[in-house]
């Protein structure tokens, strides 16, 4: 029932806002149906906790621990984008960015535009999460690239015509590779399982099985499923798109595909891996995942030290992370795989703490430029600035700070599993990244200052900001026990017996 | 018994059918007429369509009919009825300028056929008499072949439409080697891809129509402000 309830939220939203006919209403629904998402997830994982699993509808809808975990992290991302983007649209809005005059049709337009497409990309999102069938997951994967593309060209500039154009084109080819996958994954299960068609995609039924599926088609299927969903997931070379989208699209948007879309595709990547795992065994998953893992942290590190746009730098900071979450996954046993939750766990609260700052900084200095001139914020931003450096930190897991634990624990599992050569270029890339990510920001926070204004607090986009700063350094100190059991499970699930 | 209930002659027309469908993408390739590409993709579905109908009359599976119908209805009607108002349109007055010339592609055309000829092979079962290996050993080529000939497009044309052109003409291989590996994908999926087909196509529609809109072309080699 829960699961339901959790779908049922984000739809309810998108009609309702299409209904309404003031932007206070759009508002209220948008909060409203965030906090009832989140409660409606944090319900299904405790009923996952007691129960083990939940599923509906004769398995159609099915919740394990590693589908409740990133219904939980989707759905806190989701909440903690909806009051920021009510700041940061009625700031557009005064600006002048969304229409010429304020509070006009056009205006209106503009924001029932985010507020009804932004709970459809929530729900296709948890759909991900929930479905059991691999198909209906891949339909869903699909449906969140369709309700976001408007989302990216949302303020209509040359420039973000262009990064929807590759979104969706690059996104289409990637995401028709996965269906390819899938066909081929069912087909190779097809013998094993016998001319069951409604059961026979489900992934509960093809996990039992799995070692009886064909083995030269389930070969294919997976080059075919990493190819498709690494592109959702922006691992390299398929990653072009990501820095294009995410400095076009409106900073809660960016958010959102940052460090939840992310987490939902690593997610479809991780059933595909099971089976796999299950049916030719660790090497051949494993040695695939590390080379494009490898390759996303590598691409990264060039374009990190050289970027000119913060957005842009973020973006590349997101393709290093989901190389990281992939490498744990390639490294496997049970390190590897709660290593990549937790780093998926961490990175899901660090990523939208430093749009959020960075999007603050941008609307107020009317850039996100990097370069010479760009910096001194701390003087003109002196609660967004503190934080964004600590943010920083943070991302780049430096210690205390908790994504120097999961990487850490993705390193050891490296060493563990005899990756040797592959974890010293990790800890190589890691470093690199690390000094270009903190000289730009730093130079950014504490640089020369600009002339400009101080700035007018704005509680809607402060308030997330500081509320997500205390969390990431309450993080780095102490994991809810839940919390921990939720993840403890979901690395069960992936660390496939050898 | 009549001439038409021996799945021998099924078989055989699958493959014509079959053959036809690859005659057309190469054609595709070739073709620098846009309206002409449009026909050719709708011809393309038709005779998938077809190709579904027949499977399903063969193998007593009805789900596989609804398969078809769906794609006479999205691919065949509705889609290029939309391709060609938007063609009329946006008044699209010269014809698709690809990169690399129509001999050299039709050659690389010919080689991923090629290739697909031995990844298909790589599926073939010859010791079972029954199930896909039987019917689909062609018909997975050809699929295989429509997909990768789809990429080779996306990549050589400039023109945004052609471009959704090449994406959903390569949406069709993987419908042909769902239907010919496993009679088709459980009904809910087989749905949910056509409405996603259909969305996708729309969005991508209205997309092409505001990069016309906003750059005065529907050269996506004009799109490439985005750097580093």
């Amino acid at each position: 029932m829960t699961i339901i309830i959790l779908l049922s939220i984000p739809l309810l939203a998108c009609g309702l806002t299409a209904l309404v006919r003031t932007r206070q209403w759009m508002e209220t629904i948008h909060l409203v149906s965030a906090c009832g998402s989140f409660a409606a997830a944090v319900f299904l994982a405790g009923e996952v906790l007691r129960q083990g699993s939940v599923s509906m509808g004769n398995g159609f809808l099915y919740a394990d621990h590693l589908s409740a975990l990133v219904a939980v992290l989707t759905s806190f991302v989701y909440l903690v984008c909806a009051p920021y983007a009510v700041g940061y649209f009625r700031r557009d809005m005064a600006d002048k960015i969304l229409a010429p005059t304020v509070d006009d049709a056009a205006c209106l337009g503009k924001l029932r535009m985010y507020y009804t497409l932004t709970p459809l990309f929530g729900f296709c999102m948890f759909l991900v999460v929930v479905a059991n069938n691999l198909g209906v997951m891949w339909i869903a994967v699909e449906g969140t690239t369709l309700a976001s593309i408007f989302l990216v060209t949302f303020y209509g500039r040359p420039t973000s015509l262009e990064a929807a154009w590759k979104y969706a084109m690059i996104g289409g080819v990637g995401l028709s590779m996965a269906l390819f996958g899938t066909v081929l994954t069912y087909y190779s299960a097809h013998q094993a399982l016998g001319g069951d068609s409604v059961s026979a995609l489900n992934w509960s039924v093809l996990v039992l099985q799995a070692s009886h599926f064909d083995k030269t088609v389930m070969r294919l299927a997976f080059i075919l499923i990493l190819l498709g969903f690494g592109t959702k997931a922006g691992l390299a070379p398929m990653h072009t798109w990501k820095p294009d989208a995410y400095s076009e699209a409106p900073i809660p948007v960016a958010a959102l595909m940052a460090a939840a879309v992310l987490n939902c595709a690593i997610y479809g990547l991780a059933r595909f891996y099971v089976l796999t795992v299950l049916c030719l065994g660790p090497a051949f998953a494993s040695n695939l995942l590390i080379l494009f893992g490898l390759l996303s942290v590598g691409v990264a590190v060039p374009f990190i030290l050289v970027q000119r746009s913060s957005r842009r730098l973020l973006a590349y900071s997101s393709i290093d992370h989901g190389g990281i979450m992939v490498l744990g996954l390639g490294f496997g046993g049970a390190l590897g795989a709660l290593g990549m939750l937790l780093h998926m766990t961490f990175h899901s609260v660090a990523k939208p703490l430093l749009f959020f700052c960075v999007g603050n900084a941008q609307q107020h200095t009317k850039s996100d430029s990097l370069q010479k001139g760009a910096g001194g914020l701390i003087h003109a931003l002196p609660i967004t600035a503190p934080i964004l450096l600590l943010g920083a930190l943070a991302v780049t897991g430096t210690p205390p700070f908790s994504m120097f634990q999961s990487e850490f624990m993705v390193l050891r599992a490296g060493f563990a599993g005899h990756y040797t050569r592959a974890s010293i270029v990790l800890v190589a890339c890691l470093v690199a990244i690390f000094c270009g990510f903190f000289h730009h920001v730093a130079q950014l926070v504490l640089g020369p200052p600009q002339a400009v204004p101080r700035e007018v607090i704005c509680k809607w986009k402060t308030y997330p900001v500081i509320g997500l700063s205390l969390l990431v350094i309450g993080m780095a100190f102490w994991l809810p026990a839940p919390v921990y059991q939720l993840v403890d499970g979901a690395a069960r699930i992936l660390a496939v017996p050898r | 018994m009549q001439f038409w209930q021996d799945s021998q002659f099924g078989d055989r027309m699958i493959t014509l059918m079959a053959a036809l469908v690859l005659v057309l993408q190469i054609t595709m390739v070739t073709q620098r007429w846009l309206i002409t590409n449009i026909r050719a993709f709708a011809l393309q579905s038709f005779l998938l369509a077809c190709i579904a109908t027949t499977i399903a009359y063969y193998n007593a599976a009805p789900h596989i009919y609804i398969a078809a119908v769906f794609m006479l209805l999205v691919k065949v009607i509705l889609l290029p009825f939309v391709f060609e108002r938007l063609v009329r349109r946006i008044e699209i007055r010269r014809e698709i300028e690809p990169l690399i010339n129509a001999p050299i592609s039709v050659i690389i055309a010919g080689l991923l056929t090629l290739l697909a000829y031995v990844v298909a092979e790589s599926f073939h079962r010859p010791d079972e008499p029954m199930g896909p290996a039987s019917l689909g050993h062609n018909t997975l080529a050809v699929a295989i072949a429509l997909f990768l000939i789809g990429f080779f497009m996306m990549v050589n044309r400039r023109k945004a439409l052609t471009q959704v052109l090449a994406l959903l003409s390569l949406e069709n291989g993987i419908f042909l080697a769902a239907i010919s590996l496993t009679y088709g994908m459980p009904m809910i999926v087989e749905v949910g891809i056509f409405f996603d087909v259909l969305v996708g196509a729309m969005v991508l529609a209205i997309l092409v129509y505001r990069i016309r809109e906003t750059f005065d072309s529907m050269d996506v080699s004009r799109l490439s402000r985005l750097k580093g």
